[in-house]
């Protein structure tokens, strides 16, 4: 069977540079294709938010066949769902109850890139990335924060539900009166940050003894998740 | 954004931006209430200038939570986040500038906590005028959203000296820092 030389070369093409893509340039991608997906969430007008549905449609398929749990997400835009339609119902009736919806999905469309980004691209290539525009030391604080996120969430839950089982006025109910914040902070936030000083402490040196910084040019070191 | 802070300060910068993101995206959820941002983004930027000690922490502090909220996809603005978190921040640290060493540290902080907040109600003021509002609404809904934003602002900077009272007396500050009166 005789091939098309054009085809033949445009394949060739293709294929040298896809090779030349590593996973740090895939994750740049997923950055960008995040960063448009999520502003043009709030800037395509509404007859053409089909588009971005049928978009993150895919994002949304391709974090769950990788297993990802979305049910966070998920929860998050029901309360929003119910609060922004009850807003709505209050202010302007049964009228504009559609512009609500369509305001919730907005939110929604531009919440579900970030979630597929930070579900399927790891924080080590995220920072690898960004070192490319922000200084190493700075990319690597906003990576290391990000991989963070986790235990922060962790630990503030847990902090929160000690206090609480201590009689602590920082409840959702209790915390309607901003007179009872000062309260969350000494209970729940003060006790973090005295968590989050001692580990930057501990990262710094752990860092340091891995000469870092030390480097004309910043190595990245290979992400444990890239190898499974 | 200058790299001359030492590793651990950075990394102290990092964490409190990300615990900003976190906490604004969980208290707009259950509180829904208008301007209380500023409560959280002036707590943590004047606890960065406490912790750190250095003009420069505030701004940097306020790109960094906004670089996290834009990946993260908390708030509304996409990218233009970094607006949200970065213009307040600037703004009071150019206060800091200015007035650093001139009051106590309490009204040092009531005073860059209002100017952050004007930053902030400006912000909103800038886009209203430009999506075609009228000069008096725009204005009036500015001055609703300064006191409004103002008072949540005075509370965190209110309590701050406090926080890093107990933060040093942990013995978690370094030598360099004042006496935190």
């Amino acid at each position: 069977m005789r091939v098309n030389p054009l085809r033949r070369l445009a394949v060739g093409k293709r294929r040298r540079f896809l090779g030349r893509l590593n996973k740090t340039h895939y994750c740049a991608l997923a950055l960008l294709l995040s960063l448009l997906l999520s502003t043009s969430a709030f800037l395509l007008p509404s007859s053409a938010l089909w588009i971005l549905v049928a978009l993150n449609g895919g994002l949304v398929v391709h974090g769950l066949l990788l297993k990802k749990k979305i049910s966070a997400l998920l929860k998050i835009a029901t309360v929003q769902l119910v609060t922004t339609m009850g807003l709505y119902y209050l202010f302007h009736g049964e009228s504009q109850l559609l512009e609500g919806a369509v305001v919730v999905l907005r939110v929604l469309l531009a919440m579900l890139p970030g979630w597929w980004l930070s579900s399927t691209q790891p924080p080590e290539r995220l920072g690898e990335v960004l070192s490319w525009g922000l200084p190493h030391q700075w990319a690597f604080v906003v990576a290391a924060s990000l991989s963070l996120l986790p235990f922060m969430s962790r630990e503030l839950k847990e902090i929160y539900q000690i206090q609480c089982m201590r009689g602590a006025r920082i409840t959702p109910k209790a915390l309607r009166n901003p007179k009872n914040w000062p309260e969350f902070i000494y209970c729940v936030l003060l006790p973090l940050l005295i968590q989050l000083l001692k580990l930057s402490k501990q990262m710094a040196i752990s860092a340091k003894l891995r000469h870092f910084g030390n480097a004309a040019k910043a190595t990245h070191w290979p992400s444990t998740r890239d190898s499974e | 954004m200058k790299s001359h802070f030492e590793l651990e300060d950075a990394l102290f910068i990092g964490f409190c931006a990300t615990l900003l993101v976190v906490l604004k995206s969980m208290l707009r959820l259950k509180l829904g209430l208008s301007g209380h941002s500023m409560f959280l983004m002036t707590f943590f930027y004047l606890l960065c200038y406490g912790a750190v000690g250095r003009v420069g922490c505030i701004t940097a502090c306020g790109l960094l939570a906004g670089i996290v909220a834009m990946m993260l996809s908390v708030g509304k603005g996409g990218p233009l986040i970094l607006l949200k978190f970065g213009l307040p921040a600037v703004a009071m640290d150019l206060t800091l500038l200015m007035i650093a060493g001139v009051f106590k540290l309490r009204w040092q902080c009531v005073i860059v906590a209002l100017i952050g907040c004007l930053a902030w109600a400006s912000k909103g003021w800038v886009e209203n005028m430009l999506a075609g509002m009228t000069h008096q609404i725009a204005l009036t809904k500015f001055a609703l959203n300064f006191l409004q934003g103002g008072v949540f602002a005075i509370g965190a900077a209110l309590i701050v000296p406090t926080v890093l009272r107990r933060l040093q007396s942990h013995d978690l500050l370094q030598d360099h820092h004042k006496q935190y009166k």
